[in-house]
């Protein structure tokens, strides 16, 4: 029976409030609702100042007090370093299997270290991934279902099998493998080169199927962007750690290439996202356009070291001390790729946060009308099973 | 599979009165903590946005246009109660009021002139709307979700499962509306379940329950888009002519090809924080696959031709 006195009167009341705020006296009520599920460790202080919202005009058009429609992405670092450790990987992936595949038993050296490259970089990337998860033990629910309209999950399946593959390829670098094993880890290393392709281009799908205005606004120039950063990033870290033999020239034909086509495609993306002006804002002004920028500039230096363009550089290195000046161009290269990642993930944000971001790029007809069925859009393929609406009998419409 | 019975919720801002009753009896039907008791000092309005743990969130927009049906008694039979009444919604009953009919603004015509405050609020109105989640007929958050962790139920709603959900966050990325959160602390996304346990006992979720105004209405969606209509074009017969439907169908709303709670407004989207052309992500993406693909593609070429060429030289 409940006694109503100790109801009114309980002192630990308030502390079932302060504990999980839901007012519910666990030795009255039960917690059994939807929510109740849901995990409380620490409740919101109210803050000091309230919430800010952003400071708009109101002659920029209605708004809602300025807040953001969007909820800004909940990614940490470790999405970011995802990314460059997973195009570094994937890159390094598709060098080794083009080497393997197109030179001679001189190009061994750099196949080898490839592999090396490619095993550790997915590691590195599981790990990352597995690190951000909101319920890390729960990582392996994303291989519970194959769903190509969630890039996420293909990058997924693409990440497990690079990794299985690469994995079985770096073995034949690090141990000595008889005959028939190493003909399997040469195969392996083939297959983690096919893989490699689409694990150093998805990222940018994954960035631009978003509802944030600056990554969906991007979403032809990013997934190459993505992909000849991370060639970039490959190039330069074997700048930084040469394999012996003509490897490295084919490292640094590669890296000097891609490097320059990173810095003219995030000139392109930063156009494409400004077909919208205000869809661009984030790589223009404030800390992310900083970090992007310096990006821009530090690929720059590294083309311009790797080819030695200023030629004063040479000389106060001492002149002859060649490798050192590709070690240089290394550094500036990699930090450039993580420069321009971090950047664009950071743009993201802001422009998230930004309401007339959305509203402006919408009125300018880039929400639903630009992909109207008259406007001749192409359609996802729909596969029997994953009918995009859920509503088919595949599993993502089993009732809960 | 049985088949889907649509459900879904109209809600028809023009009748809402910002009394939060939505969103205290979702927080208590489903027993989420609170959010910290903000205070947002620009409005009534100190919920903010939909999240994690709140989701049913009234907003408050103040604009300075007179509506038909808010303002005082004494502005006048447009703007007064007579007004307010004819505005009720089709099929329900007449006001309880213990004025009844002898609300008549005669009686309370000002003798007076009117003072600097009232002047003001002559030109001045309200807009106030319980947002909630669409449950979008092609949704962002579903067709994103790696895991499968959301679905579709047999009510035609969107459900997140939270035993299936690994905290990833790329919903929260991909909803076009900002609704569904993951909360930092347990980890997961959460959001509106259409009161799914209710649903299934037979009963109306707990917002349209608690709506003392029945500007939140539920029921199938066939019925409700039918009473939708009719309440369009009554506020139109009326003189309201900047009402219009949000969202009510794939023809109003391509991107999400129709929502399954759709709103009545009295203004631009953009005020009450609603997107004007919102779009599912994954209807744009294809041109970004073969975007990567061309790319890709090219990397390999230049790889194998980066190879080729020291080779053939040394």
């Amino acid at each position: 029976m409940i006694d109503a006195r100790r109801l009114l009167a309980d002192p630990t009341l308030d502390a079932e409030r302060r504990s999980d705020g839901r007012n519910v006296d666990r030795g009255v009520g039960t917690l059994s609702g939807e929510g109740a599920q849901q995990r409380v460790e620490r409740l919101r202080a109210p803050p000091a100042a309230p919430e800010r919202a952003l400071a708009v005009d109101e002659r920029d058009g209605p708004t809602y007090h300025g807040l953001p429609v969007l909820k800004a992405p909940v990614w940490t670092w470790e999405i970011p370093a995802y990314f460059f450790t997973g195009g570094l990987a994937g890159a390094a992936g598709v060098l080794g299997a083009a080497a393997q595949v197109a030179g001679g038993p001189a190009m061994r050296p750099l196949v080898r270290r490839c592999r090396l490259v490619a095993a550790g970089g997915a590691v590195a990337s599981a790990a990352l991934l597995v690190d951000d998860l909101g319920r890390p033990s729960r990582f392996l629910n994303m291989l519970r279902v194959f769903r190509p309209t969630s890039p996420m999950n293909m990058g997924t399946w693409v990440l497990s099998g690079f990794g299985a593959l690469s994995g079985a390829a770096a073995a034949s670098a690090l141990l000595p493998l008889p005959r028939p094993l190493r003909a399997m880890a040469d195969g392996a290393g083939l297959a983690a080169g096919v893989l490699g392709l689409p694990l150093v281009g998805y990222t940018g799908v994954l960035l631009a199927n978003t509802a944030v205005p600056v990554w969906q606004g991007t979403r032809r120039s990013l997934p190459v962007l993505f992909a000849f950063s991370g060639a970039a990033s490959a190039g330069a870290l074997f700048e930084i750690w040469p394999p012996p033999g003509p490897g490295a020239a084919v490292a640094r034909r590669l890296g000097v290439l891609s490097t320059a086509l990173e810095l003219a495609l995030s000139i392109a993306t930063e156009a494409e996202a400004a077909l919208v002006p205000r869809v661009a804002r984030p790589l223009r002004r404030g800390p992310s356009a900083l970090l992007f920028r310096a990006g821009q500039v530090l690929a720059a230096a590294s083309l311009g070291t790797a080819l030695r363009a200023p030629r004063g550089v040479g000389r106060l290195l001492r002149p002859g001390r060649k490798s050192r000046l590709h070690a240089l161009s290394g550094v500036f290269g990699i930090l450039g790729t993580l420069a321009i990642r971090f950047g664009i993930v950071a743009a993201g944000r802001a422009s998230a946060r930004d309401p007339l971001a959305t509203f402006r790029q919408q009125r300018a007809g880039m929400g639903a009308r630009e992909v109207l069925p008259e406007r001749g859009e192409p359609r996802m393929p729909t596969l029997p099973g994953v009918e995009p609406t859920g509503k088919d009998t595949s599993q993502h419409g089993l009732s809960p | 599979m049985a088949p889907i019975r649509e459900v879904g919720f109209f809600t028809d801002t023009t009748l809402c009165i910002g009394c939060k009753a939505c969103e205290v009896a979702c927080k208590q039907w489903n027993q989420l903590p609170d959010d910290g008791f903000l205070f947002t000092g620009m409005s009534f309005d100190n919920t903010g946005h939909l999240g994690a743990s709140t989701w049913r969130h009234v907003a408050f927009a103040e604009v300075e246009a007179p509506l038909p049906g808010q303002g005082s008694p004494r502005d006048g039979v447009e703007g007064g109660a007579r007004a307010f009444a004819e505005l009720r919604p089709l099929g329900q009953p007449p006001p309880t009021s213990l004025l009844g009919g002898d609300i008549a603004p005669t009686h309370l015509e000002t003798p007076v002139p009117l003072g600097p405050t009232e002047q003001a609020m002559g030109k001045f109105s309200w807009l106030m709307m319980s947002d909630v989640c669409k449950h979008c007929e092609r949704a962002g958050c579903l067709e994103a979700c790696p895991t499968g962790a959301i679905i579709r139920t047999e009510f035609g709603s969107v459900y997140v499962q939270p035993d299936v959900c690994n905290g990833c966050g790329y919903c929260v990325s991909a909803c076009p509306f900002g609704v569904i959160d993951r909360r930092a602390d347990d980890g997961r996304a959460w959001k509106c379940t259409l009161c799914y346990d209710r649903l299934k006992g037979d009963l109306v979720p707990a917002c349209a329950k608690a709506c003392p105004t029945a500007s939140i209405q539920f029921g199938e969606l066939s019925e409700l888009r039918a009473r939708a209509a009719e309440r369009l074009e009554q506020l139109h017969r009326r003189g309201v002519a900047q009402a219009y439907l949000y969202g009510e169908d794939a023809a109003s709303q391509p991107g999400t090809e129709g929502l399954h709670a759709f709103f009545l407004l009295a203004d631009a989207p953009e005020r009450y924080n609603l997107p004007p052309d919102p779009v599912v992500p994954t209807a744009k993406i294809v041109r970004s696959w073969d975007s990567m693909a061309a790319g890709v593609l090219s990397l390999a070429a230049l790889a194998l031709g980066a190879v080729l060429s020291v080779g053939r030289r040394s």
